[in-house]
């Protein structure tokens, strides 16, 4: 996975998206890569998890190596204008940066094309040796990679729509883009997972994408039950790994990430979850 | 007089049980009682009687006080459209590529649509309490800026943008050969895409005299309604209810409760005996070190932030009925059930 030059991590809401794409951020840099994390939509998520201040547009170093940025939109729509669609002294013509930004808020496909634009920017621009988003929840997920193949359907030539073209050709690439879906164990995340299989497979925007399956309780092999308050904590976790094993049937999970217990801090969660993703990778 | 009640926090920290039960528990003591829910589970939805999704309040069918419903933004936004915007507007807009899109995309707008409709069913006066389980969309503060956010989309700030001066008449895009702005983007896009896009707004902010005043009212019944924050003990869900104890002051009112979900009972903190069989004991001292570790995580909120702490045990069972929803809300300790009237 890490072999690849852009990792996309999604999920549901709460299931752990932000601690396993800084995780995998973490581990590629500990291999010596040269390592871009970006946070494409909700701000803080990456950063808490990097125990950094919030992230901007401009890559900062948060460890040796490994860099991190936030697509801040508006930047964005100023460097896609200009670098990517070369179109002249856009700094100075302000009110075509504003247009766009009207554009972005109402029109289809604008907002994500400007988000995955800087992404395939970035994976092209050659600073990195891969590129690791922290991408928005799976339900808007759609939305982020069809987005070079809607642009295409309202618009129909010109410069934004060759910029589609090349960008949905890298996500289409399983040798150059893996997406990484994380879930957990229970009823609305293993539900919303299953469907997003089902969509990616019809749709064919990005390949298979690699479920990993988060907090996952250890198995208690023994039979017995103590007696006290061992007992009771032994029924609450024989309860729980029942349901687990109930959606873990249903879940098509490539990957079991352990329950971190005992832990402080977003950016501690990371550091146990890049060495259990060394061992699993 | 309603009361309202504000159910926030991360998404995934089971938000809408608590909602619910806290729902079921008020209409039990009599209150007459209606839950707006988001995107509950299956065995939830059909807990509450929401088995056909409708916007419209739903009375419950084996709890006389117990109202449900359920928010769909987009229906939400027509709603918008069709009161603030004259009728042949309305259905212009409506049927317009881009109302749809900017229901999607514009952030704030799914948690506009939940803000107006609860505030619809608070000012309706109908109920005893309305318990409103927020949508997660922006971290769940969204929103409390929502009607802010939304009357500035819908005032022209974006319009006066395209157009780079005051407020045009619509003729104005059909003579765009004058407006350099416009021939750029048409030379970039390959498409008139910009001037759809303006012709959309010129519709959108006729509508803008409505939101602004129905935002004001929002507003008044955020600031009016009692809050409730909800989190488990895991650190990225902890850092998300930091933010609302930091930000909600300014923006509605200081939280009732910081309510943890899935907390383990402190006696648990001593549970390692010596005797433990050697499988069993590892997994003992993982609970047991986890149980300190959210007792030491409450007791710093509860100090720092002078938060009212309360706990709901940890379950394996999602509720399937009312009675365990009822359960829930039993098994709670320290939520102000007094702040809502509830004895």
């Amino acid at each position: 996975m890490l072999d690849s030059r852009l990792v996309i991590v999604s999920g549901k809401g709460g299931v752990g998206k932000s601690a396993v794409a800084a995780a995998l951020a973490l581990l590629a840099q500990r291999q010596g890569k040269r390592v871009l994390a970006v946070e494409m939509g909700s701000p803080g998520g990456l950063a808490t998890h990097f125990s950094t201040g919030d992230l901007g547009f401009e890559p900062r170093e948060v460890r040796p190596g490994l860099h991190a940025m936030m697509v801040v939109r508006s930047a964005a729509l100023l460097e896609y204008l200009s670098l990517q669609l070369r179109l002249p002294g856009i700094g100075r013509f302000g009110a075509v940066a504003r247009a766009f930004d009207a554009l972005a808020t109402a029109a289809p496909a604008v907002r994500e094309i400007i988000t995955i634009g800087k992404i395939y920017w970035e994976v092209q621009a050659d600073r990195w040796d891969i590129v690791i988003a922290d991408a928005p929840p799976a339900g808007q997920l759609g939305s982020y990679l069809r987005a070079p193949r809607s642009i295409a359907e309202l618009v129909p030539s010109g410069r934004v729509r060759n910029q589609g073209d090349a960008m949905a050709g890298l996500l289409a690439n399983p040798d150059l883009t893996r997406l990484v879906l994380v879930t957990l164990p229970e009823e609305l995340p293993t539900t919303e997972t299953v469907e997003t299989i089902e969509w990616l497979g019809e749709e064919d925007v990005v390949g298979p994408p690699t479920v990993m399956v988060n907090r996952v309780l250890p198995e208690l092999a023994s039979a017995g039950r103590p007696g006290g308050t061992a007992g009771e904590i032994v029924d609450l976790h024989r309860s729980l790994l029942a349901e687990q094993e109930h959606w873990m049937k249903v879940l098509p999970g490539d990957m079991a990430l352990p329950y971190l217990f005992g832990l402080f801090t977003p950016g501690e969660v990371a550091a146990h979850l890049s060495d259990t993703l060394e061992g699993l990778l | 007089m309603t009361a309202t009640l504000l159910v926030t926090g991360a998404g995934g920290v089971g938000k809408t049980t608590v909602a619910a039960a806290v729902a079921v528990r008020a209409a039990r003591h009599g209150m007459r009682t209606l839950v707006v829910t988001v995107d509950p589970a299956r065995r939830l939805a059909s807990a509450l009687g929401l088995a056909d999704l409708g916007n419209e309040p739903q009375p419950h069918a084996d709890e006389p006080d117990l109202w449900a419903a359920m928010l769909d933004s987009g229906a939400s936004w027509r709603a918008v459209a069709e009161r603030h915007a004259d009728p042949d507007v309305a259905v212009r807009l409506a049927e317009n590529d881009f109302f749809q899109a900017a229901a999607e995309h514009f952030p704030a707008s799914q948690s506009y649509a939940a803000a107006d409709q609860a505030a619809t069913y608070v000012q309706a006066r109908a109920w005893d309490l309305v318990v409103v389980d927020t949508p997660p969309s922006g971290g769940g503060i969204d929103f409390f800026t929502a009607p802010a956010q939304m009357a500035d989309l819908v005032g022209g700030r974006l319009l006066r943008w395209i157009t780079g001066g005051p407020f045009p008449g619509r003729r104005f895009f059909y003579d765009r050969a004058a407006r350099p702005v416009l021939r750029v983007a048409d030379s970039v896009l390959g498409s008139d895409l910009l001037q759809r896009v303006a012709e959309f707004l010129l519709d959108l902010r006729t509508t803008y005299d409505g939101v602004a005043q129905r935002g004001r009212e929002i507003e008044r019944v955020m600031r009016e309604a009692s809050i409730f924050v909800i989190t488990t003990a895991d650190p990225a869900p902890m850092s998300e209810a930091i933010r609302f104890y930091r930000e909600l002051p300014r923006l509605a009112s200081t939280p009732e409760a910081v309510i943890f979900n899935r907390s383990l009972p402190d006696r648990w903190v001593q549970a390692g005996e010596p005797e433990l069989d050697p499988v069993v004991k590892p997994v003992v001292e993982m609970w047991a070190a986890e149980t300190l570790r959210q007792r030491d995580f409450r007791d710093e909120f509860s100090a720092r932030y002078g938060a009212r702490v309360a706990t709901i045990p940890w379950s394996s069972d999602p509720p399937n009925d009312l009675d365990d929803l009822a359960g829930l809300a039993e098994r709670a300790v320290g939520i102000p059930w007094e702040r809502l009237g509830i004895s």
